[in-house]
């Protein structure tokens, strides 16, 4: 059989044995999200469509699935869908002019081999291509930091209803610092594992650091480590803004009527 | 006026020296990669002038369109013998710009210098690569401050965590690649056991939360790893397409079996200190709480953050493929040939990420439950 058959069906059982129903809505949110990777992609193929537009609709499309199909659409979901979104539209203004300024849109010579068969002049702009594979590969992380932010301060809110909207926000920022380390970790890890090819193939060459600081591929993945921790690390006060801004302005229209 | 000197009544001495530190690391940081064209062997040159010379409409065997453009740059030589002279170049550029893009004045690349043109009046040559380090500097301290501002102390451990986790992979594939016949994958082994240590004690402190955690993070590791190799071994590898790591000179499966290894042990780390923190402050609260009732919320907990955890590392791996996707579908390839030539890789490391993320729930769980229960005998 083949491997990812088999390690999905591996996967899907461990989720349903330790998750139960929770579990087989995880599992099918995985697939989702895969199948919105798979049009996202197929949308960025037409060359009059703005792939960064696309990118904010897909993460949209992600941040509702792994918020409002995993968990329910409450006020702690909502919530954090709305932070998630702002911290989106922050960050793709940022990485746009990044990957802009730093040139690194597009493939390296270390990829020229696998591509020499190709055409690479298909009118569709890499450089917003190059920014919304850096916003992807954030969203998972955003919409996790934003639900583990909203959802401990509504309970917060909840315990003591007078709070006042800045302690609010202080106790948000409070509980994002604990997650901050182990958010950016995940991610960290996560890309050095994926880059492991690259490392090593930089050791085997015995670059210069100048050469090696200054390439593209070596750029494009420090930059997107460097966004992904900047996102993470935006995302904490954006969400404890947003949801001290609701939690307490629901409170005064209940107090008016 | 008042409130004001009282935010500077609060800054202590140690304080004030640490923002100087800083500041000071932020400006000749900045002021080193403006200036630092005589460390570079390679010449460099920032551009003076752009002219653009040539526009046509181009459109390949798939009915692809596209506009090649054609720059004249006139660009000052930065550093080498030719130091202050100016140099005359040409630039072809697309607008998808896969391998090429417009240079603007001010930009900055390296160049290589024709030969028989250095003797005559006209210098030319021709563009090599970019220089980017300004602009890598730049994105390091925005990452910097970030961190530092919305974390604090918590946000200084992340960074210090990052560096020596990069310094510690970099030292640990210098020795792979140095030493003959050394075996990659023990080499990782031996990297995880210490990535994991310094990472939970370094954020958590030296605690019975920490041991926990280390516990589980190792044994979810190890299993998932054994899982997956099983995996590969029972299925032959049918269906894993190792085209894109094709520039190696090195057995492509065991990098791939290490960057694995390595890029799971994240998450697996967060899940791992997650179950333990949460374990143990539910018996900080209560002595008496039962080892039942420990291990119903501990999988009560596991369940909320299984789904977002495989999640955060499905879209980490996939998303770098998307570029590499259009080109394959743009070049009129079929959908199951440019899958499974992109995704074939990253999916199964999504897929093996996410086992081990689940299998340490229970692990941790239990483990947790175990420290508690010494913790308990001895008091």
């Amino acid at each position: 059989m083949n491997v990812l058959v088999t390690l999905s069906i591996i996967l899907f059982l461990l989720m349903i044995m330790i998750g139960g129903k929770k579990g087989a809505r995880s599992f099918i949110a995985l697939f989702l999200n895969f199948s919105v990777l798979v049009l996202t992609i197929f949308f960025m193929l037409d060359p009059n469509a703005d792939p960064v537009v696309i990118t904010l609709i897909a993460c949209a499309a992600i941040s509702c699935i792994s918020l409002f199909y995993i968990n329910e659409v409450n006020i702690k979901t909502t919530t954090a869908f709305i932070s998630s979104i702002i911290t989106v539209i922050i960050l793709l203004l940022f990485i746009v002019i990044v990957t802009k300024k730093a040139m690194i849109q597009g493939f390296s010579e270390e990829e020229s081999e696998e591509l020499s068969i190709y055409s690479l002049y298909i009118g569709v702009d890499l450089v917003k291509i190059g920014t919304s594979v850096i916003i992807m590969s954030t969203i998972g992380a955003i919409t996790d930091i934003a639900i583990s932010i909203t959802s401990p301060m509504r309970e917060i809110f909840h315990h003591n209803p007078t709070i006042s909207r800045k302690s609010l926000f202080m106790s948000g920022l409070s509980i994002g610092k604990d997650i901050l380390g182990t958010s950016a970790n995940t991610l960290f890890f996560a890309f050095f594992g994926g880059y492991m090819g690259l490392l090593i193939w930089f050791k085997d060459l015995s670059y210069s650091t100048g050469a090696i600081v200054n390439s593209k591929v070596f750029s494009a993945e420090m930059i997107t480590i460097l966004c992904a921790g900047i996102g993470v690390a935006l995302t904490i006060p954006i969400s404890s803004g947003i949801t001290a801004y609701l939690l307490v302005k629901g409170r005064e229209k209940s107090k008016e009527t | 006026m008042d409130s004001l000197i009282n935010i500077f009544k609060k800054i202590t001495y140690k304080k004030l020296l640490y923002y100087i530190f800083m500041i000071i690391c932020f400006v000749g940081s900045l002021i080193f990669v403006n200036n630092n064209y005589s460390f570079y062997e390679r010449t460099i040159a920032q551009v003076i002038t752009t002219n653009l010379e040539e526009e046509v409409e181009i459109s390949d065997r798939h009915n692809n369109e596209d506009r090649l453009f054609t720059q004249h740059i006139i660009a000052e030589v930065k550093n080498g013998p030719k130091k202050g002279d100016q140099i005359h170049l040409t630039n072809e550029y697309s607008l998808s710009g896969a391998y090429d893009q417009e240079y603007h004045v001010g930009n900055e690349f390296f160049v290589l210098i024709d030969k028989d043109s250095e003797k005559k009046a006209k210098l030319t040559g021709s563009i090599t690569d970019v220089k980017r380090d300004k602009v890598l500097v730049l994105v390091t301290w925005i990452f910097i401050f970030t961190l530092l501002l919305v974390g604090k102390r918590q946000g200084m451990l992340a960074i210090i965590s990052l560096v020596i986790n990069a310094v510690l992979l970099s030292f640990a594939l210098d020795i792979y690649v140095n030493t003959f016949n050394v075996n990659l994958l023990l080499i990782c082994g031996i990297s995880i056991i210490l990535f994991t240590m310094i990472s939970l004690l370094l954020v958590n402190g030296f605690n019975e939360k920490s041991y926990a955690a280390i516990v589980a993070t190792l044994l979810g590791t190890f299993l998932s790893l054994i899982i997956t190799y099983l995996v590969f071994v029972l299925t032959s590898e049918r269906g894993l397409r190792y085209e894109e790591m094709q520039f190696l000179t090195r057995p492509p499966q065991l990098v791939f079996m290490a960057g694995l290894l390595i890029g799971s042990l994240g998450a697996v780390m967060d899940v791992a200190i997650t179950m333990s923190s949460s374990i143990f402050s539910l018996y900080e609260k209560n002595h008496n709480i039962s080892v039942k009732a420990l291990k119903a919320s501990g999988m009560e907990i596991g369940k909320d953050i299984m789904g977002t955890m495989t999640n955060i590392l499905f879209f980490a791996y996939i998303s770098g493929s998307i570029p590499m996707m259009i080109i394959y579908l743009k070049n009129a390839s079929t959908l199951s040939f440019t899958f499974s030539m992109n995704l074939s890789l990253e999916l199964a490391r999504a897929l093996a990420g996410g086992i081990g993320i689940v299998l340490t729930i229970p692990i941790g769980v239990y483990i947790s439950i175990y420290f508690v229960n010494r913790k308990r005998t001895r008091s």
